[in-house]
């Protein structure tokens, strides 16, 4: 026993100072969970006399008129941002892997994943830009070819699909990786097999290269059900605005007014906890699944 | 076994060295504490002493006291006001200097953000600095932040201090609105925080209109709305830049509505509607003016000159800056919006092409009545003094030197508030507390125009004699000082203010008590829920009709409540 | 044959097809460049495209002189060394005991948890805000690094890709007398170079492009990180109660062209950086468990 707990010290030791962070800024900071069910008046301070008004914050917030549709574009915008997240890598990854030429190879990849690496405070200045309906660049492409210039990030019937493109713009190229790592993996003697069998290009990818990401792209699937409710904070804030709330409003955006502007710290707890209950109940599903399916454990 | 310590010693060196920053920035938050407590301490009898002797205005403290405030650093300031200030900074500067000089108050700064004090990043940071209960000596806070510290008892009751130590020049101004300025920061009776007077004359709305293209296609400047509708025809049809293609809005409003430039407040007023703010109906109680039925009104005309191309189909999605875009480019020529609109954005349409000549004239109205002009009531901010703070008058004191010494009888103009040798920077930011007088840029016009009557210009002192000098160099040639003389110049938009003040047709808002409590819950809400409805009626989005449906949501939703709270505290104020 | 024709064809469409979604990829960033140095005139009356208009390099001497703008991108620059250093630090010393099997590090699991639970719960911004005061880290450049300090996400990713080291390796150097230290030292990490980078990069990335704590937590704009700079450059203001005080400097300041200068030269280092780490991506990433 003593020989054992000698021998697992230096790994206690190792782990100690990340510990010690997330206790200080994760943990320390989340004893203030507790403002969700007091009517938190700021000037009162976190540990001032609050008056404790149980699930009031979160009644209250289900009864706001706006809730049910900031509720409906989160899951709209998330779930097709995780839809079109999945599909474009999988089908580009397969793309580039075909592409021979290795300097040609590593070009395009460097290109598609330039904007992964740009914020969304800058981006959201360039797509405003973009995207303006007079002058954007888009709208003198659309209207160069005789149709009607589109409000992008001002009606409300293209805003969702923009936030979900402009997403799936920034990270299909950086989504790949994940892809390709699991087609480098792949026995490259299956291929020469099957080309023995005079198989073309179309059968060799649909019968090994597909079956080989098969696992990947299942565990994949399985783990983005956790971000259901994330439908992106930094993009959506930095190209929303009041007319587009109607169908633009998430919940992290939402949460952002009622806290920070508003000052009603304890219903935007309320709904940060809403959240966060939801998601651990999905990451639980969906991690029991990839569990199940894929033989897969996180740690 | 020994090769072992080596590394577990290592461990031990990375613990012990975020341990060891743990505690150093840990020792150094509590000996900061107790270093500024003993300061503060020290300062106590003192600073009371000296108070309590005499109620001078301008008492110095000996020795000098310490204060800490927060402020905003906004772009004006930071990139174009210091750089015209060689050798002064935000932590140290003229205002600074007198204050501590004269006064014996030396100000420092717990923090600082970029931006205005209607930023998202001040109300931010002032509302985790109030929520985490570290508050400076003085905050410079809003209505609603103000009601919450008063009922928490963090901030000390100012109003012994205020009738004690405000000079006669504060005290006038103060009262240049009647109650209202110090009423809204009155809670039972008693005075929470000193306010931030800002001038309710400002928010007056004009006709700002492209009098180049009025003569071009030989109009006359409007008298009725219906002229002006006539007018936003033309502007749109009959090609008023020239150039062959038609390609020009007329009227320029931005997905804010209600602004300063290129706001519908004023169109608004010319069908008697007043959205925005809380005004007195026939019957005496007072109502949200963007519910009342004449909004309706006002909007179905804005929609009509949506669907006729007289408004940019992209206003929806546009604020000030972007729109501004617009009018730098000659597109628009009808612009509502506040006096200082010729500084900026009109300027930049002159700018471009010097044959544009934007002139301000009154609103007009769509019936046989004169409209009432809308003045919302300006006074937003105050500044509260933490409860523990030894010298609360000091903040007074602060107020009147700074009035003193811009507007006194023997002000220094020129050296503390634009000063020519700086060119005419605004140096008056430097001060963290900057009240003015609310009918200083009228008194100035109206003393030029008596002036230039007399054909006498030196008479003028202080701020108008400054005036007159920016008007002289744009006479002389210097084309950056266009927009005062749309402002002050001989035919000046506050020659439309004096018509509207003989004619009687000043409207002041109602209502200037402190949020009621179904206004600190529901009105964000209700008024971005106002703004975007609105939006999509002019767009035509949904039909006008939508309104209707829009006021009993808004009466469901928080508004009825709130009309019966704003109409106690009416009744209240009125016995 | 006709296969034959077939093979020839797909390369041809394939590459069309990719260099298409990289020219999509690029062109933004080529647009703000365009604009940035493209005349005021022509930037605001909207005709720049993608090549600049009436060339001039005005916006850049213009933030050349801006004092702000060069004082928040040292204060980036800090935060990317010191957060990327202390994050691929604390990564590496986190993933290793969390990777080792339950049998050899029996409170793995309870470790794990403590980790996890941090990547889902989170109490908000006032208790985040009053923690980092009480440790006297706010407008220091440590608030900006210690809270994110320990990336739970690459942890998690490392710790998988420590498991892919064959055990044979670090068992033969146990035999030889190596603890944990060393083994992790001499065997792990120069096996893991790839991911490592990786996960470095991902949080030069973080710290970078991260804007909002700069806002909350710094007390004074000279301390801004430059994303939060350039926030409040590009933050749209509504003219609600302006007075003419306030607005007589707006026509210089809201110059499209300065701003597109500003958020081009943001966004350069972290362009410029990557392509060099490009090489580790494919073999940095796998997910635990998974083997293609």
């Amino acid at each position: 026993m003593k020989h054992r707990r000698k021998r697992e010290l230096p790994l206690h030791l190792m782990i100690l100072p990340s510990m010690i962070l997330l206790l200080c800024f994760s943990y320390l900071p989340m004893g203030g969970i507790i403002i969700a069910f007091q009517k938190f008046i700021p000037a009162k301070g976190l540990f001032g006399k609050q008056k404790w008004i149980g699930f009031d914050n979160f009644i209250y917030l289900f009864q706001l008129p706006n809730f049910v549709s900031v509720l409906w574009n989160t899951l709209f915008i998330a779930i097709m941002k995780i839809i079109l997240g999945l599909l474009i890598p999988i089908v580009v990854a397969i793309l580039i892997n075909e592409v021979k030429n290795s300097a040609l190879k590593r070009s395009i990849q460097t290109a598609i994943y330039l904007p992964h690496f740009l914020s969304w405070v800058v981006l959201g200045g360039i797509f405003i830009d973009i995207l303006a309906p007079g002058d954007g660049l888009i709208n003198q492409i659309i209207k160069a070819f005789g149709g009607q210039p589109i409000f992008f990030l001002g009606d409300n019937k293209w805003f969702p699909l923009t936030l979900i493109v402009t997403e799936s713009w920034k990270s299909f190229g950086y989504g790949t990786i994940v892809y390709l790592a699991a087609i480098t993996g792949i026995d490259l003697s299956l291929y020469e097999a099957a080309q023995v069998d005079g198989a073309n290009r179309w059968n060799q990818i649909w019968h090994i290269t597909l079956p080989g990401m098969r696992m990947v792209i299942v565990l994949l699937m399985v783990l983005s059900l956790g971000n259901v409710l994330n439908a992106g904070f930094d993009q959506v804030f930095n190209l929303y605005s009041p007319p587009v709330y109607a169908s633009g409003d998430i919940i992290d955006t939402f949460v952002y007014r009622i806290g920070m502007l508003e000052a009603q710290f304890g219903v935007a707890t309320a709904v940060g906890l809403f959240k966060s209950v939801i998601s651990l109940t999905l990451i639980s599903v969906s991690y029991w699944f990839a569990y199940k399916f894929a033989d897969y454990q996180l740690f | 076994m020994e090769k072992r310590i080596i590394p577990t010693g290592l461990s031990a060196i990375l613990i012990g060295g975020l341990l060891l920053t743990a505690c150093s920035s840990q020792t150094g938050v509590s000996s900061s504490t107790v270093s500024s407590t003993g300061e503060t301490g020290s300062v106590v009898e003192t600073g009371n002493s000296a108070g309590a002797e005499d109620a001078d205005p301008f008492g110095k403290y000996e020795p000098s006291v310490k204060m800490t405030f927060a402020r905003t650093v906004d772009n004006d300031l930071n990139d174009n006001i210091l750089p015209k200030t060689p050798g002064e900074t935000i932590d140290k500067n003229r205002w600074l200097d007198l204050y501590s000089k004269d006064l014996g108050i030396d100000i420092s700064y717990a923090w600082s953000v970029r931006g205005g004090l209607n930023d998202d990043a001040y109300t931010q940071k002032l509302n985790v600095t109030i929520a985490s209960g570290d508050l400076p000596d003085v905050l410079i806070v809003n209505r609603t932040q103000l009601k919450q510290l008063a009922e928490s008892d963090m901030i000390v009751d100012m109003t012994d201090y205020y009738d004690q130590y405000a000079s006669k020049l504060t005290k006038e101004v103060y009262n240049s609105e009647g109650p209202g300025i110090l009423e809204s920061a009155t809670f039972d009776g008693r005075l929470m925080a000193v306010p931030y007077a800002d001038a309710s004359v400002e928010s007056t709305q004009y006709l700002w209109l492209r009098k180049d293209w009025l003569d071009k296609l030989n109009l006359e400047p409007p008298k009725t709305m219906q002229d002006l509708r006539k007018i936003a025809s033309a502007f749109i049809t009959l090609d008023p830049d020239g150039n062959g293609k038609n390609d020009t809005y007329a009227m320029a409003i931005t997905k804010n509505l209600y602004n300063g430039a290129m706001g519908v407040e004023g169109f608004f007023a010319g069908y008697h509607s007043y959205p925005n703010m809380w005004v007195k109906k026939d019957d005496g109680t007072l109502a949200w003016g963007s519910v009342l039925p004449e909004t309706k009104d006002a909007l179905r005309a804005l929609s009509e000159m949506y669907q006729a191309g007289e408004i940019d189909p992209e206003f929806g999605i546009k604020d000030g800056a972007k729109m501004a875009e617009l009018v730098a480019a000659g597109k628009l020529g009808i612009d509502f919006g506040e006096q200082w609109n010729p500084m900026y954005p009109l300027i930049s349409n002159y700018q471009n092409d010097p044959t544009a000549d934007w002139v301000g004239y009154p609103i007009v109205s769509a019936d046989d009545k004169l409209p009432k002009v809308p003045q919302k009531f300006r006074t937003q901010w105050y500044y509260a003094v933490r409860k523990d703070y030894a010298n609360p008058e000091a903040v007074v004191k602060l107020i009147n030197l700074h009035l003193e010494k811009n507007w006194g009888e023997n002000n220094e103009f020129d050296h503390y508030y634009m000063p020519a040798e700086n060119e005419g920077a605004g140096v008056w930011k430097f001060s963290p507390v900057t009240p003015a007088p609310t009918n200083k840029n009228l008194e100035a016009f109206n003393e030029i125009q008596k002036a230039r009557k007399l054909g006498d210009m030196s008479i003028l002192k202080g701020e108008p004699a400054i005036i007159q000098k920016n008007l002289e160099a744009f006479y002389a040639g210097d084309t950056t000082q266009w927009g005062w003389e749309k402002i002050y110049g001989p035919d000046g938009v506050f020659n439309a203010l004096n018509g509207y003040i003989e004619n009687g047709q000043v409207m002041r808002e109602e209502f200037v008590g402190a949020p009621t409590p179904t206004m600190v819950d529901k009105q964000s809400s209700l008024r971005t829920m106002e703004l975007e409805m609105f939006v999509r009626i002019i767009m035509g989005d949904v039909p006008v009709d939508e309104f209707d449906k829009f006021v009993d949501n808004w009466n469901a939703l928080g508004g009825a409540q709130m009309t019966k709270e704003v109409n106690e505290w009416y009744q209240s104020v009125k016995k | 044959m006709k296969r034959n024709k077939k093979i020839k064809w797909f390369p041809v469409i394939n590459t069309a097809i990719l260099l298409t979604l990289a020219l999509i990829c690029i062109i933004p960033l080529i647009h703000v460049a365009a604009v940035s140095f493209s005349s005021s005139a022509a930037a605001s009356a909207g005709s720049v495209s993608l090549w600049p208009k009436e060339f001039t390099t005005n916006s850049y001497a213009f933030v050349a002189k801006r004092p702000a703008f060069w004082r928040s991108m040292k204060v980036s620059i800090i935060r990317i060394i010191l957060g990327g250093g202390l994050s691929i630090l604390l990564t590496i010393t986190a993933a290793y005991p969390l990777s080792q099997p339950k049998e050899s590090f029996r409170f793995r699991t309870v470790y794990a948890w403590f980790f996890f639970i941090t990547m889902i719960f989170n109490a908000g911004m006032i208790p985040w805000y009053m923690v980092i005061r009480q440790f006297g880290l706010l407008d220091s450049i440590w608030a900006l690094i210690l809270p994110g300090a320990v990336p739970v996400f690459s942890v998690i990713l490392l710790l998988n890709f420590f498991r892919e080291v064959p055990k044979e390796l670090a068992e033969a150097a146990f035999i030889d007398g190596a603890g944990h230290w060393r083994t992790l030292l001499t065997i792990y990490v120069p096996l893991s170079k790839p991911a490592l980078a990786t996960l470095l990069l991902f949080s030069l990335v973080a710290n970078w492009n991260n804007w909002f704590d700069g806002l909350i937590l710094m007390n004074n704009p000279d301390n801004y990180p430059l994303q939060t700079y350039i926030q409040t450059i590009a933050v749209q203001r509504s003219f609600s109660m302006m007075t003419r005080e306030e607005i007589q400097q707006m026509a210089a300041i809201s110059d499209r062209t300065l701003r597109s200068a500003q958020i081009f030269l943001g966004s350069l280092p972290i362009v410029v950086v990557y392509p060099f780490l490009q090489k580790y991506f494919v073999k940095g990433i796998v997910l635990g468990g998974v083997k293609g």
